[in-house]
Formats: structure tokens, C-alpha cells, sequence
């Protein structure tokens, strides 16, 4: 063999498998925002991309969680269509939904911290339903501050317009992602990392 | 050559490989036979450090596996069972070209590398297909030019055969005995020795974690049967 | 939706870092310059961006519908007043500007994206983050790219199946459940093998760096790129 084995820095185990979790579930969330539901209390199709948040804050904690979430927004900055409707490019995330994108990464670290509690994460089995539940409504409204930020930064909103077309409309259909995701982290099936 | 000296793997408490020693010679051609849950995969997971044994050890080309990783992985390529999920890149050459990246080859050697892997899997020219396009066979070759690429003197194939046709499986043996002819030792990891049996110069079978035959092919075809490993006629 | 297309355009050309730094510079220019004369030379710059990379201004306000009825609602919503005389069409001109001046941007993106392959764009983002947080992300949107297309075809297939179960008529958070169980047990099964091939094939810190080749005319671009973003201090 030719190579100088000394002077490859392997990448540590756990963190290999970090790096493949975070990824594997960034393309989730890219995935699951193709995915929209039709719900007759809201004006747009509900999608399922925040259920990739919500999941890489509870599986992979306050650390991994942001880092898959800043994966799928790169992808999507560089013009893979994965956001919600087809959308793609650099610009998506300095118009006028780009608040609530960028508002991702830090609902997921909030989420994982609120969930873990510290730097040794817990199977999300044992976490208590209000917990989680809890959790998820924080990172909520966390996302909607920073998607009605946005329209106020960005295409000039009043606080008040910014809260009634970026946020209240979409608000039952939150509780039932939230809902449905308390019951997957619940279930048992998702690894403890 | 890959030397397993009294290896032994436990989950929790139940040893999987139980005192496994084997030696495989350079350029020599193995078979690892034995049925589903005899501690054959397991096994060949030491043999480039994916596994840590809890007692014994490998020795690869005279280096303990433990002591230089990089080493053994560069001599030892694997491919996995159902290699559809061991793709890093969406393109055919991006993914081949992923072992010698991270050797640090520089651009050229990683360029010739990954023409070479392909001419020798006959996808010469293919780099730029996209890998969910291609069928399960190429697939299976796109997996064995990704270790090729490394430039292994041992490829380790787990299963290779699974879910692939008639022609894929021929193809597959094609090219396993030309890499063999070519020098490099082999070792293929099955539960079903038709495709296989007319290159093995050995055929190995475990049962229970253990040795349970060790001899050329032929030899033993009534043992291998009652391991529930697939003889052919 | 705007998508890369492989093509000899003039945008096509240029180097993928060069062409993110005029993204910012651009940009910058384009949020701070919101007179009537600031906008149309914005407008006019992005238009010549769009030819550069023979994109047409009908495809991209298509592929952008939603946030331009997002941006069109904001004078609308600011020309309501909750009391006499009911409609301010000052308030109205003023959030009309400002929502006006990120249509320019968006469409410069749209460019970017119609002449940049994503293998490109990564290699760029390796090269530009120094260190292992590079190294995760130029491998991480690799892997993401990749498995994309096949996440998206586990979840029709779960969505498939339910719903020849009758799934259907379930209420929506048990479908919901449903698919993301079901899409996130194969994604943790897949990120649990891949992770396994990664180490296989030397998964490391220090890899060679993906090849890309900076020209003249791209540092011409990178200034053009820097220009943009002082005039926005002035």
C-alpha cells in the first residue's frame, strides 16, 4: 500500500453515526415537506416539514438536532426543491418566508434542550407526555416569532398584520402535528442515541 | 493475508463469534458459509475494525487491525449486504471517488482510481449515472468498484448474491474470479454456495459462533448441508 | 420550479463561490436601496442576471407564487386601518416598496439555482467552512442529496399502503403519526448502515477537497460582488 496511513484523521465512530443520523433526517424532513395533507381549518395544504424539526430536537438533542436542520436548509439554499411547495435557491431564505426557515434550527436546539436536558441524551420513550408536548409548543412559537419577524424585516408587516397572516392561521394545524408527535416519541420505536 | 487468532464477540452476555481462528492467505479465494445467525457477518466485521473483539484479535498483512484502522481498511474492502444504503454520493463516480478522498490521494491518482474500479466492474464510462437509476446488479458493482477504489489486496463481499437475477449473478462470479486471478484474496460471506463453490479454493462454515468445517470444496458437502448452508447438485 | 438545468450559459460559467458572493452582495444592495430609483436599477441588474442565464421572468414568478402573495398581501394588509378614513394608501405605497425590493433578489437567486449543479454549490461550502464543521457539511448535504428521492419514495409507499388499508378516513394526526413513524424508522434503519460504510471507506476529517477552478472573471465577479455590498453602507 502506498498510502501514508498516518496522516488520515479518521472521523470517531459516534460521530460517523452522528453525521449519518443528522443527515438521514434532514432528507426526512426534506421528504416529509413534499408531503401535504389537506385540512379544511387551514388556507394552504399542511405539510410535514416540521416534524423533521421536532423529531431531529427529541432524537438527536441540542447539538445534532440544529446541525440536521441546518443541513436540509444548505440543501435547500443550493437549489434542491426541498422546501415546502417546490421551493429552492439562496433567496428563499431571505424572503419573506425566511424567517420562519431560519427560525428551524434554533426550535430544534431549543426542543432538544427542553427534552434532554443536558449533554447525555434519554430515549424519548421515557420522556413524559407534557414534556414533549411542552417542548414542541415552544419550539412553536419560537418558529412563528421568527416567521412574523421575518414578513416585519422583510416585506414590512405591522407586528399585528405579521402575526394574523404568519402565524394564527396556521395554528390548529400545529396542535395536530404536535399531537401526532408526542405519539411517535412515545411509541417506543425511536433509537436512544 | 487476514489472520483471526481465538476471536470472540459477545452481545450482552451470548457470544456470536466463539473462538473463531482462521487464516485467510493472500490471493487466496474463501467462502464463509453458515446459516442466518451462525456469527458469519459478525466475523468479518473484525476483519477491517468495524467490530471490536472482547477477546482475541486480527492481524492483517503482519498489523494487529487495532493498532492502524486506516491500514486495515485500506487493505481490507468490504462490500455490505444489500449495498443500497452504503452510497454516499447520488452519482456513480462521486461515490466511488469517496475512499481515496479521504486517503488524501490527490485529484489525478483519485480520478485514475476510480476509472480503473470501474473498467474492472465493466462500468467503464458510467461515472456520471446516477445510482437510484441503476438495477440491483450494477448497484452491487458500483458497491464492489467503491472498495476497489481503496486499492484493497483483500474484498470481503457479505451476501452478494441477495436479490440480485441469473445474468447479475453471473456477472457478479465473472468479476470475482478476475479480481481473484488478478491477486487479490476473497472472501464471500453466503448461506448458499451455487454461485460460488466452483471458485473457492475453501470453503469455511461456522455454526454457533464456531468453526464447523474448514475444507476444499466437495469435501464436506453432506456437513455444510445439515449446517443449513445451500449445496448445489 | 426553478431547478439546475446543464447548459453554456454565461452563468453557467462561473465559479460557484464566486456566484454565492454575488448572491450576498447583491442582496445587501437590493434590501437597503428602496427608493424608486433604487428599485428599478435593482430590477434592471436582476433581469440581466436572468438572461445570463437564459431563465425567463415568467418561469420564475411561477415557481415563486407563494411568497409573492405573501409579499403582495403586506401593502394590503397596511392599507386596512381599523378606523376612519379606513384605507391609508401612504402606509400602502410605503410596505409596497419594501416588499418589492426582495422580488429582485428572489430572482437572482432563481438564477443561481438554474446554473448550478448541487455538486458545485457543495463543493463550494467545503471549501469555504474551514474545518470539521465544512467537512460535515460538504459530506452531510452529499448524503442528503443523495437519499433524498428515496426518503421521498418510503413515504409514498407508507401512505400508499394506509390508505389501501382504509387509512383514509382515519383522522388527519393518526395519518400523520402513521407516515412519520413509518419514515422515520427506515431513515434511522438506513443512517444506521450508511454509517457503517462510511467508517468502511475511511470516513475522515481531512479528505481531499472537491476540484473547482477559479478564473479571472470570477474575481471580477467576487469585486463586482463587494461593490454591491459597500454601496449598501452608503
Amino acid at each position: 500500500m502506498s498510502t501514508d496511513t498516518d496522516s488520515v484523521e479518521l472521523v470517531g465512530d459516534r460521530t460517523v453515526e452522528d453525521i449519518a443520523t443528522a443527515a438521514l433526517l434532514a432528507a426526512l424532513t426534506a421528504a416529509l415537506a413534499q408531503l401535504s395533507f389537506p385540512y379544511p381549518l387551514s388556507p394552504a395544504p399542511v405539510t410535514m416539514q416540521v416534524f423533521g424539526v421536532f423529531l431531529a430536537g427529541i432524537v438527536l438533542g441540542p447539538l445534532w438536532g440544529p446541525a440536521s436542520v441546518v443541513l436540509y436548509l444548505t440543501v435547500g439554499a443550493i437549489g434542491l426543491p426541498v422546501f415546502a411547495n417546490g421551493g429552492a435557491g439562496p433567496g428563499t431564505l431571505v424572503g419573506p418566508t425566511g424567517g420562519f426557515l431560519l427560525s428551524y434550527p434554533f426550535a430544534a436546539a431549543l426542543i432538544g434542550a427542553v427534552v434532554h436536558r443536558g449533554s447525555s441524551l434519554r430515549d424519548p420513550a421515557t420522556v413524559s407526555k407534557p414534556v414533549l408536548a411542552g417542548a414542541m409548543v415552544a419550539g412553536t412559537l419560537l418558529i412563528y416569532a421568527g416567521g412574523a419577524a421575518g414578513l416585519m424585516i422583510v416585506a414590512g408587516y405591522s407586528l399585528s398584520d405579521a402575526v394574523i397572516a404568519g402565524a394564527v392561521v396556521f395554528f390548529p394545524a400545529e396542535a395536530v402535528k404536535i399531537a401526532a408527535t408526542v405519539a411517535v416519541a412515545r411509541s417506543g420505536r425511536l433509537p436512544s442515541r | 493475508m487476514i489472520e483471526t487468532r481465538d476471536l470472540v464477540h459477545r452481545y450482552g452476555d451470548e457470544p456470536v463469534v466463539d473462538g473463531v481462528s482462521l487464516t485467510v492467505d493472500d490471493g487466496e479465494f474463501v467462502v464463509l458459509a453458515g446459516a442466518n445467525g451462525s456469527g458469519k457477518t459478525t466475523l468479518v466485521r473484525h476483519f477491517n475494525g468495524l467490530l471490536t473483539p472482547d477477546e482475541g484479535q486480527i492481524v492483517v498483512d503482519g498489523t494487529p487491525v487495532a493498532e492502524d484502522l486506516v491500514a486495515a481498511r485500506t487493505s481490507v474492502g468490504m462490500v455490505f449486504q444489500n449495498p443500497r444504503d452504503c452510497f454516499v454520493a447520488a452519482t456513480v463516480g462521486a461515490d466511488i471517488a469517496f475512499g481515496p478522498e479521504n486517503l488524501g490521494l490527490d485529484r489525478a491518482e483519485i480520478d485514475r482510481r476510480v476509472t480503473a474500479a470501474l473498467s474492472a466492474v465493466d462500468m467503464a464510462g458510467r461515472g456520471d449515472e446516477r445510482i437510484d437509476e441503476l438495477s440491483g446488479g450494477e448497484q452491487e458493482r458500483v458497491a464492489v468498484a467503491g472498495a476497489l477504489s481503496m486499492d484493497p489486496d483483500h474484498l470481503v463481499l457479505d451476501e452478494p448474491f441477495t436479490g440480485l437475477d441469473e445474468p447479475a449473478r453471473t456477472g457478479l462470479v465473472d468479476h470475482l474470479d478476475a479480481l481473484s486471478g488478478s491477486g487479490t484474496s476473497v472472501v464471500v460471506v453466503t448461506h448458499d454456495l451455487r454461485d460460488v463453490r466452483s471458485l473457492a479454493d475453501r470453503i469455511v462454515a461456522l455454526a454457533d459462533g464456531r468453526v464447523a468445517v474448514n475444507a476444499p470444496p466437495g469435501e464436506a458437502d453432506d456437513e455444510l448441508s445439515s449446517l443449513g448452508v445451500r449445496v448445489p447438485w | 420550479m426553478v431547478t439546475y438545468e446543464p447548459g453554456s450559459s454565461l452563468a453557467h460559467g462561473f465559479d460557484p463561490r464566486a456566484k454565492l458572493a454575488f448572491q450576498g452582495g447583491f442582496a445587501a444592495a437590493a434590501f437597503t436601496h428602496v427608493s424608486v430609483r433604487g428599485l428599478a436599477a435593482a430590477t434592471l441588474l436582476a433581469l440581466a442576471v436572468l438572461a445570463t442565464a437564459r431563465l425567463s421572468l415568467r418561469r420564475v414568478l411561477a415557481a415563486f407564487r407563494f411568497p409573492l402573495v405573501l409579499l403582495a398581501l403586506a401593502p394590503v394588509f397596511a392599507a386596512i386601518q381599523v378606523g376612519p378614513p379606513w384605507i391609508d394608501l401612504d402606509a400602502a405605497v410605503e410596505s409596497a416598496r419594501l416588499s418589492y425590493r426582495v422580488v429582485p433578489v428572489l430572482l437572482v437567486s432563481a438564477a443561481y439555482v438554474r446554473s448550478t449543479p448541487v455538486r458545485e454549490s457543495r463543493a463550494a461550502l467545503q471549501r469555504l467552512v474551514p474545518g470539521k464543521p465544512g467537512r460535515v457539511l460538504g459530506a452531510g448535504v452529499a448524503i442528503v442529496i443523495r437519499f433524498f428521492p428515496v426518503l421521498v419514495a418510503d413515504l409514498r409507499r407508507i401512505r400508499a399502503a394506509m390508505t389501501a388499508r382504509l387509512g383514509g378516513e382515519r383522522p388527519l394526526s393518526d395519518r400523520m403519526r402513521i407516515v412519520a413513524l413509518g419514515g422515520v424508522e427506515r431513515a434511522f434503519d438506513r443512517a444506521d448502515r450508511l454509517a457503517l460504510a462510511l467508517r468502511a471507506r475511511c470516513f475522515a476529517w481531512n479528505p481531499t477537497l472537491p476540484a473547482l477552478a477559479f478564473r479571472r472573471r470570477d474575481g471580477a465577479l467576487c469585486l463586482a460582488s463587494a461593490a454591491l455590498a459597500l454601496s449598501s453602507l452608503i
